[in-house]
């Protein structure tokens, strides 16, 4: 190989150590500390994160779940390193990733992570995938960047890649583009090409928001397929509760470009102890087959993050809200357990007793461990899948000793 | 259908069928193709009623909602509203039966003119109709309708861009009971809103439904939403509809195989029932409806699809009392706590 090549390829064969590395002592996959990201537009600072903190282990699903412009999709941004700057700008805080600052990075070392040791799933497909080019191509592209497959190796990679995503006639379909795909079928081909090089952290934005149930449902197994093959961490960002319920571990609940409540999915489903997701929960109509209950919205809108309310960010919009919520920022309140809420009353048993929704374990539960039946109608793709999942891992492995021994 | 009404219906729709011409170059072939929307699809809608309509994306629900509004000329069927057969009638006569139709579009940011005041949207109904009396008390019904929706009166004179989506689809709604009609036709009225807002929105159209007497069509591919707003319900797929009956019977004891595999792939706000249901995931995605399949337009994603359904088209039947199933193999299929027991 040409030396300009290898120069090339250093930071792509660096992050692919990485990714192999063990996670240092106390270290976790991801850590994001206190990150704040601002837009200085012409109408003022947008403080579109102001404050988001976790941390995120693989195999763990974190679901980020929030009003629309709470900042979910800048944070997921944020952490890509894919925010335009100037007018973005970091403002504190920090991501680290394997215990390594990704906000440090030069852009060529973050483009050895991106799709490599990160990978992300656009609400949109269309927006993402290039309409000029086959899917074949674009699905071959990262493994061409990242791990220097020849054009051959990348096309049948990706015919081998659509197939594990349940797309018939992988052979045939490599060779479409992006318009003859159904919206499915384009959201399956992101996640194949999202999972080409086999992340550590796969990110999806409202992956299924523009797709019906039962495409949604398809999507949603696959990926916790995936995940129960490659141990990958995933960040799920939705405003349905519904999904998160099905699929994370860990939610955060965001408003106003912060976190208002973070915690494990059973704390935060059933024992919420935040009003901004109390009327999340209540705004949702319940699938009762019986009688139909009232629905009880948060009254008024979302604030502008222009203008962010003085005091709590919710208090135009909380009914408990005190002279106090108007005029003093919460703190954070937080439990053993790491849940956490920035509500002045959180830590007041009794008035989270009076006032949050009743939540009905209706299902008795003691391990919660993700056991979920293969389905009739997906035994034949799931087959599938877990085949061409083995051979590619071996083939990446392969390809991996080869990259390592070539640089 | 509903046999606890014995009033007479608002709206009969009968065998409604829409076909689109479809240009033969782009598919490379000479004959000429249509794109079959709607298909034979029959239902009743009784006054201060509301009538649900679910499927997925490009099953044929707006579809529907236009031609019973006459936004588009039905290839074939019947819409009887109020006693007139709408399909047939002419431009002039239409005037007449729209004013007690009124249409709530989905996208609340393209369906208001953004050069009109919030005033001018909602009264323009009234100025169409040449109703409302003078200038200065359609301005007081403007005001009064302004209240109503939970906006604030002095805003008459703001332009759309001014508001919120959930604001906004607050006038398209205070238009649309401008003149009080006898049926709105809802098409995804809340898919764009937030969760939060989205709450408000449904409240709304629950309060204004009991105050007015409106019947609506509610047209979304939310099954809760439909669910919580419905007093019947019917499922479309590829331009067919599939079941229908009242909400509770339908999605407590849904017959049909289709209905019950977009039940089970619901999300439930609970970490325990979603981690433990049983749930049917349809494999592929729906045909294209330029060519539909033969038969049950079902049997390509069915599971329990026999030989039979590919061949005859199932017709609807009454499985229960008021509940109708067109399906060869329709059983019930109990959803117990929103959780699918095979
Ligand atoms: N390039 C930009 N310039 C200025 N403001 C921006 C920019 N990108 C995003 N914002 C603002 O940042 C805020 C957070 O946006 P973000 O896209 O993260 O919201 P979100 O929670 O993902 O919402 P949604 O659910 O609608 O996707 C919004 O108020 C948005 O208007
Ligand atoms: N003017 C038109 N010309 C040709 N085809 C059309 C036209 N309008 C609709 N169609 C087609 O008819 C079918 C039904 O469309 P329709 O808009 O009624 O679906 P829908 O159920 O409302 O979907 P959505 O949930 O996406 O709004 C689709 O395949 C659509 O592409
Ligand atoms: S701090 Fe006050 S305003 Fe904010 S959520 Fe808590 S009670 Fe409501
Ligand atoms: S008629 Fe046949 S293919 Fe159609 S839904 Fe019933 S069982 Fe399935
Ligand atoms: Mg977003
Ligand atoms: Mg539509």
């Amino acid at each position: 190989m040409k030396k300009k090549e290898q120069e090339k390829l250093q930071h792509h064969i660096e992050a692919h150590e990485l990714k192999k590395k063990k996670i240092p002592k106390g270290k976790h996959l991801l850590e994001v500390k206190d990150l704040k990201m601002y837009f200085h537009t012409q109408d003022g600072i947008v403080k579109a994160v102001d404050g988001v903190s976790y941390t995120l282990d693989k195999d763990e699903t974190l679901g980020v779940v929030g009003e629309s412009g709470s900042g979910k999709s800048v944070t997921a941004m944020t952490i890509m390193g894919l925010i335009e700057m100037p007018p973005g700008q970091i403002e504190g805080g920090d991501v680290l990733y394997r215990g390594k600052s990704l906000l440090s990075m030069t852009e060529k070392e973050m483009q050895g992570i991106r799709g490599n040791n990160i990978a992300m799933i656009f609400q949109d497909p269309m927006t993402a995938l290039n309409p000029v080019y086959t899917i074949g191509r674009q699905l071959g592209e990262g493994l061409r960047v990242h791990m220097g497959y020849s054009r051959k190796q990348a096309l049948a990679r990706a015919e081998e890649l659509l197939g594990m995503v349940g797309i018939p006639n992988a052979e045939q379909r490599v060779k479409d583009y992006p318009h003859q795909f159904s919206g499915g079928m384009r959201q399956r081909a992101m996640i194949a090409m999202a999972l080409a090089c086999d992340p550590d952290i796969l990110i999806a934005d409202e992956p299924t928001t523009a797709l019906d149930v039962t495409i949604q449902a398809q999507i949603i197994e696959l990926m916790q397929e995936m995940q129960d093959k490659n141990h990958n961490a995933i960040i799920m960002i939705t405003h349905d509760l519904g999904v998160v319920a099905d699929i994370a571990d860990k939610i955060m609940v965001m408003y106003a470009g912060r976190p208002v409540e973070f915690g494990t999915a059973d704390e935060i489903f059933y024992n919420p102890i935040h009003p901004y997701t109390w009327g999340l929960m209540r705004s949702i109509p319940e699938q009762a087959t019986e009688e139909k209950k009232p629905l009880t919205p948060i009254s008024g809108n979302p604030p502008s993050l222009v203008n962010v309310p003085k005091g709590c960010s919710f208090s135009p919009r909380c009914p408990y809200a005190t002279a106090r919520c108007k005029e003093e920022e919460p703190p954070v309140y937080k439990t053993e357990s790491g849940h956490y809420s920035r509500c002045f009353f959180s830590g007041d048993k009794a008035f989270v007793e009076k006032n949050s929704p009743r939540t009905t374990r209706d299902v008795a539960t003691g391990t919660r461990k993700k056991e979920r039946k293969p389905q009739a109608a997906l035994d034949d793709t799931t087959a599938r899948a877990v085949q061409a999942l083995k051979e590619s891992q071996a083939a990446t492995e392969a390809s991996n000793t080869k990259q390592t021994k070539r640089g | 259908m509903a046999n606890t009404t014995k009033e007479q219906p608002l709206l009969q729709v009968k065998h409604l069928t829409k076909e689109f011409p479809v240009e033969s170059g782009v598919f490379g072939s000479r004959f000429a193709k249509h794109v079959s929307a709607v298909d034979d699809v029959s239902f009743n809608i009784y006054p201060r009623k509301t009538f649900g309509l679910v499927g997925e994306s490009g099953c044929g629900k707006s579809t529907t909602g236009r031609c019973i509004m006459r936004l588009l000329r039905p290839t074939k069927g019947e819409v009887i509203f109020d006693g007139q057969d709408v399909a047939q009638l002419k431009k002039k006569e239409l005037k007449a039966v729209r004013r007690n139709m009124q249409y709530i579009f989905q996208d609340p940011y393209a369906s208001l003119n953004p050069r009109m005041t919030i005033g001018e949207i909602i009264s323009e109904p009234m100025v169409i109709h040449n109703e409302g009396g003078s200038r200065a008390e359609r301005i007081e019904s403007v005001k009064k309708l302004l209240d109503v929706v939970g906006l604030n009166p002095e805003h008459i004179n703001r332009y759309p861009h001014e508001f919120s989506g959930g604001q906004r689809q607050r006038i398209g709604i205070a238009r649309a009971f401008a003149l009080s009609p006898k049926l709105i036709i809802c098409d995804e009225p809340v898919s764009a809103l937030d969760v939060s807002i989205q709450a408000q929105v449904l409240n709304l159209l629950d309060g204004l439904q009991e105050a007015f007497g409106t019947a609506y069509l509610f047209i979304a591919h939310d099954l809760s939403v439909v669910q919580h707003i419905s007093d019947e319900v019917a499922v479309m797929y590829l331009g067919n509809l599939m079941e229908y009956s009242d909400w509770r019977s339908l999605y407590a004891e849904p017959y049909h195989p289709y209905t019950q595999a977009l039940l089970s792939a619901v999300p439930v706000p609970n970490p325990d029932i979603q981690k433990t249901r049983e749930r049917i995931i349809l494999a592929g995605d729906p045909p294209s409806p330029i060519n539909p399949p033969k038969g049950c337009r079902f049997h390509t994603r069915c599971p329990i699809a026999t030989e039979e359904c590919k061949k005859e088209r199932p017709p609807m039947k009454e499985v229960e009392a008021g509940h109708f199933c067109a399906c060869w193999h329709a059983k019930p299929f109990p959803i117990e706590g929103s959780s699918v027991e095979l």
